[in-house]
């Protein structure tokens, strides 16, 4: 379990969905690559769980940047609400290869950009980065919380 | 996992139910002393109030200090009454009252009420300072009070003295050092205190590992962050305890050896829990956890502040559509 000791936030992942987002990650190796969170917020609203992802269909990956765009999974996140307990869209996550999970400005820009967009109902979106400093796999997860980056330990 | 942060959090966390405990305790008693002076005296004063409280730290625990202000009538003791008249009447009237269940002390301006130390070692102590407004009914206009200024002289009063120095010896040893050595003694003091109650009818009573925390910062290079510190003092009780000339000397009490408290199988079981603690915990991280947790009840109050939160319509997003990571 990670938690924000400061918020008193924390998150689950399952373990398969992990491995999972990590072998796919090393597949495109050495650009980066990414894709969408899904899962479900506790009842008291300060735990989550990280469940499933969504890659994306149409994405550009360099060894420096990845860009993706959402078509084509509309009908995807549906299915995920339409499911009891319902799955939401969390948040995002992508690689760093051969660094370290550090979020660069363009990733802080994106956080930013996804916490004020219209047509995202959450307050809070996640950011995992999955830093490929080898030989070790690093994990960093961050959540936007009232304008700030937090990173859960 | 950074073990000095966890351990700072398990410090802050019993640290303040503790003194939230502790401050109830205080009301409690502080309403019960109020009342009792509003009761004797009726209409010759006027409702005593708090001055102000501070907590004052120890290696031991927290103490609470309460002033608590009588503002008296001016002819509460006659027109001619002095200031020290009322000061005597208050300090006979609570030395009356609570002797049997506190040391009543008469102070410079104040009245002393120390508890006996209640079933958790917690002491609450309340300062009566009766003052005296400076003419009839003028009080409700300018808040002025005298106060009687009691000197001591002679003998007077040695005996309470002398146990007070004994337990003053007690902190003086920690007081005496340097501030940032005695902020991490006293923070290693409440960790292994915070290990101590998570074993069942753990034998080392805390005024041991208080002592034996002190003699290790004593006896070896204790530095490092607060992981490191610990990790000292848990390797030399491990190495220690057990040998055949370990002492534990009582500093308010020479002849008073604290490791004599000890069976000689407990003092192994004392050094095994350490061997054993430190083995788990440089295994893994985590299990600095087990040995020294945080107090949970705190941090489900924490918790309860924040959440996760939508911004009104329920949770179901569409993310933007094209996003840009680095
Ligand atoms: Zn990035």
């Amino acid at each position: 379990m990670y938690r924000i000791n400061e918020l008193g936030l924390t998150l689950e992942i399952e373990d398969d969905l992990l491995c999972s987002l990590i072998d796919i990650g090393i597949k495109h190796y050495p650009n980066e690559f990414g894709g969408f969170l899904i899962g479900n917020y506790s009842e008291t609203q300060t735990h989550l769980i990280i469940t499933n992802t969504i890659l994306p269909n149409k994405f550009k990956g360099t060894p420096y940047l990845f860009e993706r765009d959402t078509i084509g999974i509309d009908d995807k996140l549906k299915q995920f609400y339409a499911e009891e307990p319902k799955k939401y869209y969390l948040g995002e996550w992508h690689t760093h290869p051969n660094n370290l999970p550090i979020p660069s400005s363009t990733d802080i820009n994106a956080i930013n950009s996804i916490a004020n967009h219209p047509e995202v109902s959450i307050k809070n979106p996640l950011m995992l980065i999955i830093g490929y400093d080898k030989p070790k796999v690093e994990l960093g997860f961050y959540v936007q919380f009232k304008n700030k980056l937090y990173r859960y330990e | 996992m950074d073990k000095s942060l966890h351990l700072d959090s398990v410090i802050k966390t019993h640290q303040i139910t503790k003194e939230e405990q502790l401050l109830n305790k205080h009301k409690d008693k502080n309403k019960e002393v109020k009342e009792a002076l509003e009761q004797k005296y009726e209409s010759n004063i006027y409702s005593p109030f708090n001055s102000g409280s501070y907590a004052k730290n120890t290696a031991m625990n927290t103490k609470f200090d309460f002033d608590m202000v009588c503002p008296f009538k001016r002819n509460a003791f006659g027109s001619n009454g002095t200031l020290k008249q009322m000061y005597e009447d208050v300090f006979d009237f609570l030395y009356e009252k609570y002797k049997d269940d506190a040391n009543v002390r008469k102070q410079k301006v104040s009245i002393g009420i120390e508890f006996f130390a209640d079933e958790d070692g917690d002491i609450v102590k309340i300062d009566v300072v009766p003052g005296r407004e400076l003419n009839q009914d003028q009080y409700k206009d300018d808040e002025n009070l005298n106060l009687y200024v009691y000197y001591k002289y002679g003998n007077f009063d040695q005996g309470s003295e002398r146990i007070k120095t004994n337990v003053q010896a007690q902190i003086k040893n920690i007081k005496d050092r340097a501030t940032k050595e005695k902020d991490s003694i006293r923070k290693v003091i409440r960790l292994l205190k915070v290990w101590k109650n998570t074993k069942y009818n753990n034998p080392a009573k805390s005024f041991f590992l208080e002592l034996i925390t002190i003699k290790a910062f004593d006896n070896k290079d204790v530095s490092g962050n607060l992981w490191g510190k610990l990790e000292t003092v848990l390797q030399y009780i491990r190495d220690e305890v057990t040998g055949e000339s370990f002492t534990l000397k009582d500093p308010g009490n020479g002849s008073n050896d604290l490791i004599d408290t000890l069976t000689t199988t407990e003092r192994q079981t004392l050094s095994d829990d350490m061997k054993n603690m430190l083995e788990r915990i440089e295994d893994n991280d985590e299990n600095i956890k087990t040995y020294f947790p945080e107090n949970s009840k705190f941090l489900e109050e924490e918790e309860s502040d924040n959440k996760y939160e939508n911004k009104g319509n329920g949770f179901y997003s569409n993310p933007p559509k094209n996003e840009r990571f680095g």
